[in-house]
């Protein structure tokens, strides 16, 4: 019997756990998943009135967690930050989050129940793979979303009209980090054409920007650059790295997260290589020093969000105030809490016209607010109802004594 | 009370499901099928379709390796096949997606019997990694897609999701609508696969995994079957990748990995190997239980407030402790914890 038993305790359990699970479809209310509501700690008065709800994929645990998370805890430290400072109009924010571990169809499925059950009315996503698998259901559903992926494939409203990009696309930052390199060629007294090379993630993440890359290269009379896609999870780079010498390259270009980035800056280092590395924003940060150590001196990076600008200052600020800990990545817990200021600024326009806080409204909002200041952090973020490229121009920053340092004015791509 | 089978013509004795408790059952499901999308809401249908075409595939699989007894790790490969070649019809040369489908899972089919060409030298581990290549090999195509045409993810225009003419959205939202389609395709696919095993080719198949050697000898001729074996498996695997394609709209080959290839297998381990309602069972449990993790920690989140902090890591491991349970305490999956139960109850109160 005691067999038996044991079986019927597996399937009770599973029952248990099935029943749970259909008691879990009604939304729960004032249940919340990753609700950040209610710290008022300020001296403001406590918001009162009904939540309103932002919805938030993150990656914790996936292929990009180790920039996702600073990421992540930035867009919940904003919401508390603004909470505890009377939330927007009188109504406290609450935010819906999970973790979806990089995966499309988990993306799709969160997404999804926080649109259709608990109602958001904003999104803020994360990757460029499930941010355009969602593009379709995003406009229908007609929830303005900004997402980390700055893919030039989401800028233009007339394809997707609810997606919002408040950073240069990875296509300019490409051609932006372009442009610093053949100057820097020059600069250098040499002649002829340098040679390029693309190191970047095997996903749509890492091969958004390399056509337009390509076609800026070549229009500038740079040979075709070799594409070398780094491997998910690989722990050495050195053969990819050897390709990158055997073709010549003299500047490559990193389309990737910080930790395969410093991978491929420490192997370049032990090999030997002679070669400037270039990092797109998801590298250039914080994490790549720390985990490159010494080898990331020299290193040059493509930076849309300044932490060392008034603006971030109150970011900062709050982290240290409440102990919150983003691994030192000052860039990147800057980048997710300007992200989600500027997604509830839609928001709060919205509210402040007296207007329903609908899909349409919001977005109406953003794209004639004008431009939207972050206190130095970015140039002013504008969308317009034809442009939802918000930023266009960035600074190029190069690692010195262990610092990311501003080294050129803004640059714009075109 | 039931204690014998009494059959007295040939057809009764030949039915698929000869018992009433069994019809009955049956139709109960059907009742709940038709009933459930006018109850449900946007995130239940999105599940329920998931559940759907997730359970295409596996019975797929399971033809494959529960019936045929050929490991196969290419089943996200050979979706990927069936997705594109679909989407590739759909936004190049706009055709309807009930065109696109078949013709996608006849091809998906075609490349399936190419792939399981090896199978007749190859038993086994050795033949795990002959379709760990296959995947490997869809999947470098698809990266290297300036081959093909295709730029990171191919986009289906709606328009061309119409039935014979009338547009999805006609009736309703596109969860709503595409629930009649992939529940109509898995009716399909289980009322199919279920009587192949009772067909020649489908004996045929049994008697391979049993002991090929022995197949061969009472005249099966094994290269035959074996290729069939892929293609029909191929065949389910391209339905579902093409009715992924347009189910979503939008298709990348990062949804085919062999990520994918491994969640399958473990679907038809945990549902049940070598049975067509085990493989829904455990395309349906595989696809709830990070539902079922999230909505669940949401409920607690005001109880323990840090649930939120741990549970990715939870969900990490909830899906590797599952495998494991399963292979401890329950082996042949799902299905045969339901046969128990219905034993339970059958042999009540004598069970011994």
């Amino acid at each position: 019997m005691g067999n038996e038993q044991r079986r019927f305790g597996m399937l009770a359990l599973l029952l248990a756990l099935a029943l749970a699970l259909a008691a879990c479809g009604q939304p729960a209310p004032g249940t919340g998943g990753g609700t950040t509501g209610g710290g008022t700690t300020g001296t403001t008065p406590a918001p009162s009135g009904e939540p309103i709800k932002i919805g938030a994929i993150f990656d914790l645990t996936g292929a990009t967690a180790d920039v996702g998370t600073p990421y992540s805890k930035g867009q919940i430290a904003y919401i508390d930050w603004r909470n505890a400072n009377g939330g927007v109009a009188g109504r406290p924010l609450q935010l819906i989050s999970q973790d979806y571990a990089y995966e499309v169809p988990r993306a799709e499925e969160l997404y999804t129940q926080f649109v259709t059950q608990d109602k958001v009315v904003v999104f803020s996503g994360w990757g460029t793979g499930d941010t355009e698998a969602l593009k379709g259901r995003i406009s229908e559903d007609q929830i303005p979303f900004i997402s980390a992926s700055y893919s030039a494939e989401l800028a233009d409203p007339a394809k997707t009209p609810y997606n919002f990009l408040v950073a240069p696309t990875y296509s300019d930052q490409m051609i932006i980090a372009m442009k610093w390199a053949l100057e820097d060629w020059k600069a250098k007294g040499n002649t002829g054409a340098p040679k390029f090379a693309y190191l970047f993630n095997d996903s749509p993440f890492g091969r958004s920007p390399l056509a337009d890359g390509t076609a800026f290269a070549q229009a500038n009379g740079v040979e075709t650059p070799l594409e070398v896609p780094s491997p998910r999870g690989a722990t050495d780079l050195t053969p990819q790295l050897t390709q990158i010498r055997d073709f010549g390259a003299n500047y490559v270009f990193l389309q990737n997260v910080s930790t395969p980035a410093a991978l491929a800056v420490k192997n370049a280092k032990s090999l030997g290589l002679d070669i400037q590395f270039i990092c797109l924003n998801w590298c250039a940060n914080e994490l790549l020093i720390k985990l490159a150590g010494a080898d990331a001196e020299g290193v040059v990076g493509a930076i849309p969000f300044d932490p060392a600008a008034e603006g971030a200052k109150v970011a900062l600020e709050f982290a240290k105030e409440k102990g919150i800990d983003y691994g030192g990545a000052d860039s990147t817990f800057v980048q997710g809490w300007t992200a989600m200021s500027i997604l509830v600024s839609g928001i709060e326009k919205t509210l402040a016209e007296g207007k329903e806080l609908t899909g349409e409204n919001i977005k109406n909002a953003l794209e004639t607010m004008g431009a939207i200041d972050t206190g130095g952090v970015t140039q002013p973020v504008v969308f317009s109802a034809t442009d939802h490229a918000g930023a266009k121009s960035l600074r190029m920053f190069r690692v010195e004594n262990g610092k990311w340092v501003a080294i050129t004015d803004f640059i714009s791509a075109r | 009370m039931q204690s014998g089978t009494f059959h007295t013509t040939y057809a009764a004795d030949m039915a698929l499901r000869p018992y009433w408790p069994q019809r009955l059952r049956i139709a109960l499901v059907l009742v709940a099928v038709l009933v459930f999308p006018w109850f449900a809401d946007r995130y239940w249908l999105n599940l329920a379709n998931t559940i759907a075409i997730a359970a295409i595939g596996a019975i797929g699989l399971n033809i494959l390796v529960g019936y045929t007894g050929q490991i196969s790790i290419g089943q996200g490969g050979f979706m990927a096949v069936g997705a594109f070649s679909a989407g590739l019809m759909a936004a190049r040369l706009g055709m309807p997606m009930w065109l696109t489908v078949p013709i996608a899972s006849l091809f998906t089919a075609f490349v399936g019997a190419f792939f399981g060409l090896p199978s007749l030298r190859l038993k086994g581990l050795y033949l795990a990694i002959a379709t760990l290549a296959a995947q490997e090999i869809i999947t470098w195509v698809l990266t290297h897609g300036k081959l093909l045409g295709i730029g990171e993810s191919l986009s289906i225009p709606r328009e061309t999701s119409n039935l014979f003419g009338i547009p999805m959205t006609a009736i309703g939202n596109p969860d709503f609508a595409f629930y009649w389609v992939t529940v109509g395709c898995l009716i399909v696919t289980v009322i199919f696969v279920s009587n192949l095993f009772r067909s020649r080719a489908g004996r045929a198949f049994v008697a391979i995994r049993d002991q090929d050697i022995a197949a061969q000898v009472i005249g099966v001729d094994l290269f035959r079957y074996k290729l069939l074996a892929f293609a029909t498996s191929s065949f389910f695997a391209g339905l579902a990748g093409a009715l992924t394609a347009h189910y979503r709209g939008i298709i990348s080959w990062e949804r085919f990995t062999i990520d994918t290839s491994i969640l399958y297998l473990a679907m038809i381990i945990i549902g049940g190997l070598g049975s067509v309602s085990g493989s829904i069972y455990g395309a349906a449990f595989i696809t709830l239980l990070p539902a079922l993790l999230s909505n669940l920690a949401r409920l607690l989140s005001g109880v323990v407030p840090q649930i939120n902090s741990y549970l990715p890591y939870m969900q990490q491991g909830a899906f590797g402790l599952a495998i494991i349970l399963f292979l401890i305490f329950e082996p042949e999956g799902i299905v045969k914890m339901w046969r128990n139960v219905k034993d339970y109850f059958r042999l009540w109160p004598f069970s011994y």
